[in-house]
């Protein structure tokens, strides 16, 4: 298998495991870091 | 806007692993609920609710204390996993090595599983399995389907526990590996399966679990399991994991 064929696996393997988890943890990443900008500006 | 993007970045990166090494845990009920208290906290904040933004304020404080008694396994693993000693399996060894052993594994899985005798083996790859070889009894054998085959032998002092494949040879066997505790795990499911299951978990190593009552072979691995595998399909699948990854 060459290189970029391993990235390109890699990545899809990546995509492909957990999504729901990967969105929630973005979501709650996204959320919590809004929350402390807030709480930074007061 | 680099920077919020850098730090968004981490931030789900961090979270992302935090669920991840819980997912599938009886933890992550409670990490659940943890998540959904702190969404609600977040909208009484917004909505400006000050009384009750007060209470969860000094409610959350004790809670720490709280999270630290409900998860003390879990961080313990957790700080034990960041310590773990790395060896590299697959840059040590020689792609046809590696394939040779394989198929020693997977010829002895085959002939157990036709005699319906149970076996654990557990393959080490990045993440050491020392702890659990001194549990067992050191072989430092070269790897091949008959002694497999004899250490798990019913009756034979060694069948008992788990057999570790450790840098081409066989370390150790009748080793002691955790146990899964989850209630909703199928109750087809014996402690070979469950021990699989939770090193699965705890570590990178595969785990290759052959069923005593239906003679069925499974693979354990990333807390994944993978069930009634044909002789192919098992090396297929551990051939992925140790080469192809």
């Amino acid at each position: 298998m060459s290189p970029e064929n391993k990235i390109k696996k890699k990545i899809i393997n990546w995509l492909i495991n957990h999504p729901w988890l990967k969105l929630i943890s973005f979501a709650l990443a996204v959320l919590v870091w809004f929350y402390v900008a807030g709480e930074l500006k007061k | 806007m680099l920077k919020p993007i850098l730090e968004i970045t981490i931030l789900w990166f961090v979270i992302y692993h935090i669920m991840l090494f819980f997912a599938g845990t009886r933890a992550f009920h409670v990490l659940r609920g943890i998540i959904i208290i702190l969404l609600v906290f977040f909208l009484i904040q917004r909505l400006g609710l000050e009384r009750l933004d007060w209470l969860f304020t000094k409610l959350l404080g004790i809670s720490i204390i709280a999270l630290l008694i409900i998860f003390q396994p879990e961080i313990r693993q957790g700080l034990a996993h960041l310590g773990q000693r790395y060896l590299f399996l697959r840059m040590v060894l020689p792609q046809k090595e590696i394939e040779e052993i394989l198929n020693e594994i997977v010829k002895a899985v085959e002939n157990l599983s036709l005699k319906k005798v149970g076996a654990l083996i557990a393959i080490e790859r990045e993440a050491t399995l020392k702890p659990y070889i001194e549990t067992g009894v050191i072989l430092d054998a070269v790897v091949s389907n008959e002694l497999i085959e004899t250490i798990f032998t019913p009756f034979s002092p060694l069948h008992d526990g788990g057999l570790i494949i450790q840098q081409a040879r066989i370390a150790a066997c009748g080793c002691i590996f955790p146990v899964a505790e989850e209630t909703d795990l199928n109750r087809i499911y014996g402690l070979r399966h469950r021990a699989g299951l939770a090193l699965s978990r705890e570590t990178d190593a595969i785990i290759i679990i052959v069923s005593e009552e239906r003679g069925e072979i499974s693979l354990a691995y990333k807390g994944q399991l993978y069930e009634g595998l044909k002789k192919e399909e098992l090396l297929m699948k551990t051939k992925e994991i140790l080469i192809e990854r």
